[in-house]
């Protein structure tokens, strides 16, 4: 059972951009502890290794550090670090998208910017 | 690390080949996934690795030393088997708890404390007999002997089979709290896919008496693809990939493929989407009854 994760990407993907998520959204906080992978394995009902290949992608781009005998940690200026990477990719990720859709269902490039300035940024 | 190897292994009933040279090597601390079809050959596979059954030709070791009539060996493997209401001198009459009782004896490293806590947690009645007992509660019987006999290698066949899902949680949850907590060996079959896929470090796909997989279960499902679109952009997106299954509806063509790698590009005009095992492995059988 993969309470919400899906099949779009592979399992450890999806574990850390989860981690990243919630970094983001601070219920991660800076300097805190991060869910174990044998909690991460049991939560989503995956295999630990799994778990910690996810885990492991965020300590190699220094997202979260390893403090010997107690577990992961969020590195102090993680959230910046994300915010940035996913700033970066984000005409990539989301703005492509939006304009191939409109495209395909004939909304202009006019239509589109009306729709962006309407829109009350909730 | 340990290594349970099966090597040319073939079984014979009859004129009936039911195992095909199978060549096969688990390492331990893994989780492992066996699925196959009905009648695929996956319980025999299971009983001759594990010495319950004879193959007709074939080794299987455990790092190195043959198992067969090996105690020194087979002390280190737990198969529980499914057990029947119904044995060859009639009902099966024993109680639950003379069942575990069994198992204990057989089982050096068996955790007494533990197959208490199981019969607690499943709620099962240890002074009822085996013949009264429900499919799903034969099944919780299984996984009691499997998770308490601390087996380093510890096989289960089909040990969901009859439970509700209450119940399927918790025995997945017990299987990767024993894993992280001692690095057991699990072999699990199953026919029921699509929940546990995500547990199977590695995956074992047994169709005909042969083994098809045995792969990282991320690797292998990264180099599936479900390729869909118009029939004729599929048709040309996918010629030369080994395609196992396709639909057609209208104009609108899917087709599941494998290929060699993951992540390949095929092309504008078609829409790319992940496999799940369960998908993959359906177009697999679907494959293999057109190929018959």
């Amino acid at each position: 059972m993969l309470d919400n994760l899906g099949e779009e990407k592979s399992i450890y993907l999806q574990i850390s951009e989860m981690v990243e998520d919630e970094i983001l959204r601070g219920i991660l906080g800076e300097e805190e502890q991060v869910p174990s992978t044998t909690e991460l394995s049991k939560f989503y009902k995956i295999n630990p290794a799994t778990a910690a290949k996810g885990i492991n992608i965020l300590v190699d781009k220094k997202v979260l550090y390893k403090k010997r005998g107690i577990g992961m940690f969020v590195q102090t200026g993680a959230k910046d670090m994300i915010m940035e990477e996913r700033r970066n990719n984000f005409y990539e990720t989301f703005v492509k998208k939006i304009i191939n859709e409109a495209k395909l269902i004939g909304i202009d490039k006019e239509e589109l910017k009306k729709m962006i300035d309407g829109s009350n940024g909730t | 690390m340990g290594v349970l190897a099966g090597k040319n292994i073939v079984k014979k009933y009859g004129k009936e080949t039911v195992l095909k040279n199978i060549d096969i090597n688990l390492e331990t601390g893994k989780i492992y996934g066996l699925i196959g079809r009905n009648g695929a050959g996956k319980t025999t596979l299971l009983s001759i690795l594990t010495a319950q059954n004879p193959a007709t030709e074939g080794t299987v070791t455990l790092d190195g030393e043959a198992v067969w009539e090996n105690e020194k060996a087979l002390s280190r493997i737990c198969y529980s088997r499914e057990i029947s209401q119904v044995t060859m001198l009639g009902t099966n009459n024993l109680k639950v708890k003379e069942y575990l009782a069994t198992a204990k004896a057989f089982y050096a490293n068996w955790d007494e404390e533990y197959a208490k806590e199981l019969i607690k947690l499943f709620k099962i009645d240890a002074g009822k007999r085996i013949r009264g007992l429900s499919k799903g509660m034969l099944s919780v019987v299984t996984i009691i002997v499997a998770l308490a006999s601390k087996a380093e290698i510890t096989i289960l066949d089909e040990p969901v089979a009859g439970l509700d899902i209450v119940a399927r949680e918790q025995f997945y949850n017990l299987v990767i709290d024993e894993y992280a907590n001692t690095g057991r060996t699990f072999i699990i079959s199953t026919h029921i896919i699509e929940e546990a896929a995500s547990l199977f470090e590695r995956v074992i796909i047994i169709d005909g008496g042969e083994i098809k997989f045995e792969e990282n279960t991320e690797d292998l499902l990264a180099r599936a693809y479900r390729v869909s679109g118009s029939a004729e952009a599929v048709d040309k997106a996918v010629s030369g990939y080994k395609v196992y299954n396709t639909e057609t509806i209208g104009g609108f063509k899917v087709a599941i493929l494998l290929a060699e790698e993951p992540g390949i590009d095929f092309g504008e005009e078609v829409h790319i989407e992940p496999v799940s095992l369960q998908n993959l492995f359906y177009a697999m059988c679907k494959s293999a009854e057109k190929g018959a």
